[in-house]
């Protein structure tokens, strides 16, 4: 932090000596690791391509924090020019009023259109009639195997790849022949069993593969189904009363050691990668009959600023469509570009194991389009720790699956406490 | 100490009032003279007293009635709804609950604790002052620091307090052991300071006492139980009081031990990190600022009720 610190204050002093006739454009994203290092690769591939824009990028702690800064920020209206959200969050982040609206036709200027979009991802960004969220890509939950494991249980295919699973009882029964032939000591699978952001993003990914669903259209009536959230449950549980999962143990770390198996998000394909593993990743296995795995997606948002507008807007909307067009650096960290024509290139197809599970994109599990919704949100808040005690044990699934519906009940009436509305009066009109 | 000698002067004052009322004459010229040059001295402190204590306090009484969100706008007046809602939260009792758990087990640990080190640090005679040092030292370490370094040693797996004892529990990701694995890092980080507060009143007692009752007989036991012990009463009682104080305000080590989560199956969620929550994720200030109120109201209760029982064994002592 300290030294982020430094170096911002390093840039803005050599930014107002050299930024007299440029545009600035003042950026905040949220990505650390090697997330940041490939975003910093992709500013500078644009600061090459487009000297006249002055690109000053911020990297906020990911994280509740980053919200509230970013909300903070807009209402004092000393908002960046541009910024990243989850997807999720923007529901809730009172667009219209904290969030300005994408220019449509700016973005289709710097050759960034609808049809280039999976439709229901685009969707998501639209609220009453207006974009306001523009994808750069989606990162999804994936089943993340070692091939020289499976290789030995014969659960290979001919394609090099884990032979497909369609049903809970056959999901179980790779498990047990995986764990017939792996190293001992070790998990067969990481799920990561403590995890409340874990657990509940593979509770959304196989509640969704059973084709339940959270509210009506209308966002009046809950219509959460306990009994596919128990079969869901009792399926998430049985990973650990079968003896698949050490609970507690470090999933990731396991999996390098030699376990089978690890559930984990797209984000640790360069770790897995980068410890020579020769391993592949599909989308969560469609146990419950049809494929749907969890996904969120970074977006770029415009803070609300009251006079946005000119030279710098027009900067925003180049940095923003420049970037998810050339987000090919961005697949080097697992995520799926949400640029399609990038998915076709010849680039991307060579890419292992992102070639494996590209389809994910056609197969999105998501949160319910309300404000409470999103990454790290309330909804994620409050059910998170539900789903873990029934994986843990700590808690019957059945009636863990009433709690839930519960908490859903109270949350539905529940206001917006940044407009005072409900999910029912507004905000998730698509 | 200070009740006992207002009381004098009080009894003085009823004796001789004649004396008294000159005696007031002077105190006051002297009190006006002191607040003209003495106030200006405190006026920095009260300024930013004010700014930074005073006001918001205040400020917050006025958002707990109201349905005020982070974005500071357009706020309207909720009467005690937020109040209403707070006291039929169970999330909120159940934090409060988290909290009152966790004090009940750091007090009397720390308590006991802290005086057996004392006396092992007062005893001891060789290397008197590298035994405080490695007693209080931690004391001095950030939060950030101590709470990090548990959270490395609590490690499933790689930890070393698994590893010394040849377990393999996972403190910090099961929801019985991760509030035990908090007590245990808040012990070690901070009980070097009742430590003190024990070493010097040990210091205090009068060396003449130990030796009557050697002469009378009285072994090493008998010496504890019945000079020491009775001696120290007073500092136990700041002692405890302070500890209640302190551990129902848990957040910090918590938070930085479960990552900024509120622990396994909500098992840490401290009051403090609720209301930080409410604030924070669902932008609620209003319902924040209410939830901050009961805090405080609880708080209050606490070190009055402290005073309360400190006074009436004052008195019955007496």
């Amino acid at each position: 932090m300290a030294g982020s610190f430094g170096f911002a204050a390093l840039g803005t002093g050599a930014d107002a000596l050299a930024s007299n006739a440029r545009t600035r454009v003042r950026y905040w994203n949220l990505f650390s690791g090697g997330d940041g290092a490939n975003m910093i690769a992709m500013l500078d591939a644009f600061r090459t391509a487009d000297p006249d824009i002055d690109v000053k990028d911020s990297t906020l702690q990911w994280g509740n924090p980053f919200y509230t800064k970013l909300a903070m920020a807009a209402a004092g209206n000393r908002a960046p020019d541009l910024g990243v959200m989850h997807m999720g969050r923007v529901t809730g982040f009172s667009p219209g009023r904290l969030l300005d609206p994408w220019d449509v036709g700016l973005l289709a200027k710097y050759g960034v259109r609808e049809q280039d979009f999976n439709p229901k991802l685009w969707q998501r960004g639209i609220i009453d009639g207006k974009l306001y969220a523009l994808p750069l890509d989606i990162h999804v939950q994936l089943c993340f195997y070692r091939k020289d494991v499976l290789k030995k249980a014969d659960l290979l295919g001919d394609d090099g790849r884990m032979i497909p699973v369609t049903s809970t009882d056959e999901w179980f029964d790779v498990l047990k022949r995986a764990k017939a032939v792996q190293k001992k000591g070790l998990q067969t699978i990481g799920l990561w069993t403590n995890d409340q952001n874990f657990q509940w993003w593979f509770f959304v990914a196989f509640y969704t593969q059973l084709g339940g669903r959270w509210f009506n259209d209308d966002n009046t009536e809950v219509l959460f189904d306990t009994d596919k959230a128990t079969q869901v449950l009792e399926f998430l549980r049985r990973h650990v009363t079968d003896g698949y999962v050490i609970p507690g143990a470090p999933t990731g770390e396991q999996f390098v050691n030699g376990a089978p198996f690890t559930w984990e998000g797209n984000w640790s394909v360069p770790v897995f990668s980068g410890a020579k593993l020769d391993y592949g990743a599909t989308p969560l296995p469609p146990v419950f009959g049809s494929q749907a795995t969890h996904a969120e997606s970074h977006a770029f948002v415009l803070p609300h600023q009251s006079d946005r507008g000119g030279a710098t807007n027009e900067g925003a909307h180049e940095l923003a469509a420049y970037v998810v067009k050339h987000a090919l650096q961005w697949a080097a960290g697992g995520h799926i570009p949400a640029y399609t024509p990038t998915l076709s290139t010849a680039a991307y197809q060579k890419l292992t194991p992102q070639n494996e599970y590209v389809g994910a994109m056609d197969h999105q599990a998501t949160e319910p389009k309300v404000w409470f919704a999103g990454s790290t949100g309330v909804l994620a808040q409050d059910l998170g720790p539900v789903v873990v005690s029934s994986t843990m044990g700590s808690a019957r699934p059945d009636k863990v699956a009433g709690t839930m519906k519960s908490h859903l009940t109270k949350l539905l009436a529940s206001k917006n406490p940044m407009d005072g509305r409900t999910a029912a009066q507004g905000g998730a009109v698509a | 100490m200070t009740t006992s000698a207002h009381m004098t002067t009080g009894a003085q004052t009823a004796v001789a009032p004649a004396r008294a009322r000159t005696a007031t004459a002077t105190a006051t010229v002297r009190r006006r003279q002191g607040f003209q040059h003495g106030g200006w001295f405190v006026a920095p402190f009260l300024a930013l007293f004010a700014l930074f204590v005073i006001w918001p306090l205040l400020r917050g009484v006025y958002l707990s009635f109201t349905d005020a969100n982070i974005s500071g706008d357009d706020a309207s007046f909720v009467g005690l709804d937020n109040y209403r809602e707070a006291l039929n939260d169970p999330a909120m009792w159940d934090a409060l609950g988290n909290s009152a758990y966790f004090t009940l087990l750091v007090v009397p640990c720390i308590t006991v604790l802290a005086l057996l080190l004392a006396l092992l640090a007062h005893n001891i005679e060789r290397g008197k002052w590298l035994w405080r040092l490695c007693f209080f030292v931690p004391f001095l370490l950030p939060s950030t620091v101590a709470a990090n370094m548990f959270q490395w040693l609590f490690t499933q797996g790689i930890g070393l307090i698994n590893e010394t004892f040849g377990l393999d529990t996972p403190w910090l990701t099961d929801k019985s052991y991760a509030m035990l694995a908090i007590v245990i890092e808040t012990l070690w980080w901070t009980v070097g300071f009742s430590f003190l507060l024990y070493l010097a009143a040990l210091q205090g007692i009068p060396e003449h006492l130990y030796e009557a009752a050697k002469l009378d007989g009285a072994n090493a036991w008998h010496r504890i139980v019945h000079i020491t012990l009775p001696m120290l009463r007073n500092i136990t009682g700041l002692v405890i009081a302070l500890q209640i104080l302190a551990s129902l305000q848990l957040f910090d080590q918590a938070v930085v031990m479960m990552d900024f989560s509120p622990g396994p199956e909500l098992a840490t969620r401290s009051f403090v990190q609720y209301t930080l929550e409410q604030g924070f994720t669902s932008y609620r200030v209003g319902y924040a600022s209410a939830m901050s109120i009961i805090f405080f109201v609880i708080i209050a209760v606490v070190a009055l009720a402290r005073m309360w029982l400190l006074r009436n064994r004052e008195e019955s002592g007496r």
